[in-house]
């Protein structure tokens, strides 16, 4: 008896029960679904949070102050006396390891727009804040450094400064506000590309770096982002450049480098354990799914006692038998699989949609779950088989 | 050719030995028409799934065409059933969800006949019980004595060296059961073996050789109490 007999006989069993066959597969679908979506999301998920984190992956990393605890107890802001100064920076670019020095200032303030008055963050940068971050100017232009060179009095808004200040101006551009009793002339509107989820969104202006000191009186810097000149140099230009930090500053705190590759390795292994969690749920979704397969096979298996016996009778192996209820197990799981994926992709896509990821389902994750489902079918199919092979055809005919 | 020789079968029920069939010889030589009779509970039933190679005996030997049935595999004996025996039984079973010809069609399924010379030959059997006109029709769209007919044709399809009949009319009106028997007589006269087993008279009257059991042993084997000398 060929193969393709067996299967269509399955098929043909499979179709006179629809409604069963559907309910049965329900939790085939549910299980490999799950899977396909969970492990979906999971790549993704890494894949955008390390974007996010390793910094486009140029190779930079940020110096962060590391308060001590005395420092913490004083009552004093902790920071305040942590700012980078020219010759840190000076020193700094001067480490063979480092390729360039990006730090900007920038300051929570009152701005000024007409008679309102309202709370934004201003920051205070050159060319090589656009490294770090992506903007997206949305109208006029963004500064560049013949402005910071010039010093010119000119800024550009975020959107949700636009929708602050601006909300009955047709136009921010060329509109005149004041920071520190200064004014500046908005050039430009941009947004934030790959907004992290841990950024706030804030209502930002940006002007010239050179403008900071005639605000505050200090050209020391907030932020400093340090670029290695290869991905390998990283460890050592972050340890040259928090040791040139604490000698120069020698405040009670330390000096520290947030490092990139250790915060990947983190997130990966944070992704992949949730991943695992949620999976291996799912995964006890297909096992009970199985186990309704193995459940509806048995119930069939006594229904067709007599059918048994019958073909037993008519010259049907034992092997013909279970292989008849596997094919017919395997059918089941192997179509619920599919429909499982099919369904897992397009939620994992959705989600992927939504949450601005990218879609990885891969190749191999779709093969895996079809030979899951019919590995599932095989399993759970073994009892029933088993069971319908060994009937007695003289019992089995006689059966009610 | 068949040779039954010292058949013997016993249940145990608890500590009580139930003793169904005994000492039972009994030869079916090719070509003969044969009816096994016997009340309920004379192990009938029991000698024909014996002879069906469905239902092995506590001792004795059979021999089917020269095999040893009792010593075959279970493969072998599926085979055996496959090739060699037809079965018709009084309840019909035909496979409710297959047309008539799928249902002639599943022995040559399992003898690994190819998809269209399965159908040729389903078609050509159910032409030969006079069904030629109702092969894509389901069971519950035939009448009783129809699906008994498309059961015969299923019986033949692989040319059985035997065919294995229960009470094959059980389940008839008597016009359809005149029909079905007569259909076994034309069978017979093609040179086909057949057993029917039955408690009806007017079925064993189609036989020319019949054989009384009572009480799992045989009591009378020959020619028809109506024709006592016409034994083949």
């Amino acid at each position: 008896m060929s193969f393709i007999d067996s299967l269509k006989m399955a098929l043909r069993s499979l179709w006179s029960h629809k409604m069963r066959s559907i309910l049965t597969m329900l939790g085939i679908i549910i299980g490999v679904g799950a899977v396909i979506t969970v492990v979906a999301i999971g790549r993704g998920g890494e894949a955008m949070l390390t974007s996010q984190f390793a910094g486009g992956g140029n190779d930079t990393f940020e110096v962060y102050y590391n308060p001590s605890d005395e420092e913490w107890m004083s009552g004093e802001d902790p920071y305040s006396k942590t700012q980078y100064t020219e010759e840190d920076i000076l020193a700094i670019e001067s480490i063979p390891a480092v390729d360039q020095v990006i730090a900007y200032a920038q300051n929570s303030t009152e701005v000024g727009y007409r008679e309102e008055e309202a709370m934004a963050q201003v920051v205070a940068l050159n060319e090589g804040y656009y490294e770090l971050h992506e903007l997206e100017v949305t109208s006029g232009r963004l500064l560049d450094d013949r402005d910071s060179d010039m010093g010119r009095r000119i800024a550009a808004v975020n959107e949700g400064f636009v929708e602050e200040f601006f909300e009955d101006v047709q136009n921010p551009i060329g509109e005149i506000v004041d920071i520190e009793n200064t004014s500046f002339q908005i050039v430009g509107v941009f947004t934030r590309e790959n907004q992290s989820i841990f950024d706030l969104e804030m209502d930002e202006i940006l002007i010239p770096q050179t403008v900071w000191p005639m605000l505050y009186g200090t050209d020391d810097m907030d932020m400093l982002n340090v670029q290695a000149t290869s991905a390998d140099d990283i460890q050592e230009a972050g340890d040259e450049t928090t040791q040139l930090l604490n000698e120069g500053h020698s405040l009670a705190g330390e000096y520290e480098v947030l490092n990139m590759e250790e915060i990947q390795e983190g997130i990966s292994q944070v992704t992949n354990i949730t991943t695992m969690i949620i999976g291996s749920v799912a995964g006890i979704a297909l096992i009970v799914g199985g186990i309704g397969v193995m459940n509806i096979m048995l119930v069939s298996v006594t229904e067709r006692t007599k059918e048994i016996g019958l073909r037993k009778s008519l010259g049907a192996t034992r092997g013909n038998i279970v292989s008849q209820f596997l094919i017919e197990s395997m059918t089941l799981t192997t179509i619920g699989g599919l429909i499982g994926i099919g369904l897992g992709a397009g939620l994992a896509n959705t989600v992927a949609l939504i949450a601005g990821w990218p879609l990885l389902i891969s190749l191999p994750v779709i093969l895996l779950g079809i030979g899951f489902s019919m590995v599932i079918g095989i399993i759970f199919g073994l009892l029933p088989a088993n069971k319908a092979a060994k009937l007695d055809p003289v019992e089995a005919m006689r059966y009610e | 050719m068949i040779q039954l020789n010292d058949i013997q079968k016993k249940y145990e029920m608890g500590d009580q030995i139930l003793t169904v069939l005994d000492n039972i010889h009994l030869e079916i030589a090719n070509h003969e028409f044969v009816a096994i009779m016997g009340p309920s509970g004379s192990g009938k039933s029991t000698l024909m799934n014996i002879l069906g190679c469905l239902d092995q005996p506590s001792y004795g030997t059979y021999r089917l065409e020269g095999m040893d049935i009792f010593k075959q595999t279970q493969t072998s004996l599926a085979a055996i059933r496959n090739q060699h025996i037809g079965f018709v039984f009084q309840q019909f079973q035909l496979l409710p969800k297959l047309t008539a010809e799928m249902n002639v069609e599943l022995p040559l399924i399992y003898a690994g006949v190819k998809k269209q010379e399965r159908k040729e030959r389903a078609q050509e059997a159910l032409r030969k019980v006079g069904l030629g006109e109702r092969m894509k029709h389901f069971p519950n769209q035939l009448s009783g004595g129809q699906k008994q007919r498309v059961a015969i044709a299923r019986a033949i399809i692989n040319d059985p060296s035997l065919i294995l009949a229960d009470e094959p009319t059980g389940a008839l009106d008597t016009s359809s059961g005149e029909q079905v028997m007569a259909l076994f007589e034309a069978l017979h006269r093609e040179g086909a073996t057949i057993v029917v087993v039955t408690h009806e008279a007017e079925v064993a009257d189609y036989a020319r050789r019949v054989v009384t059991l009572r009480d799992g042993e045989i009591m009378n084997d020959g020619g028809r109490e109506t024709c006592p000398s016409s034994t083949v």
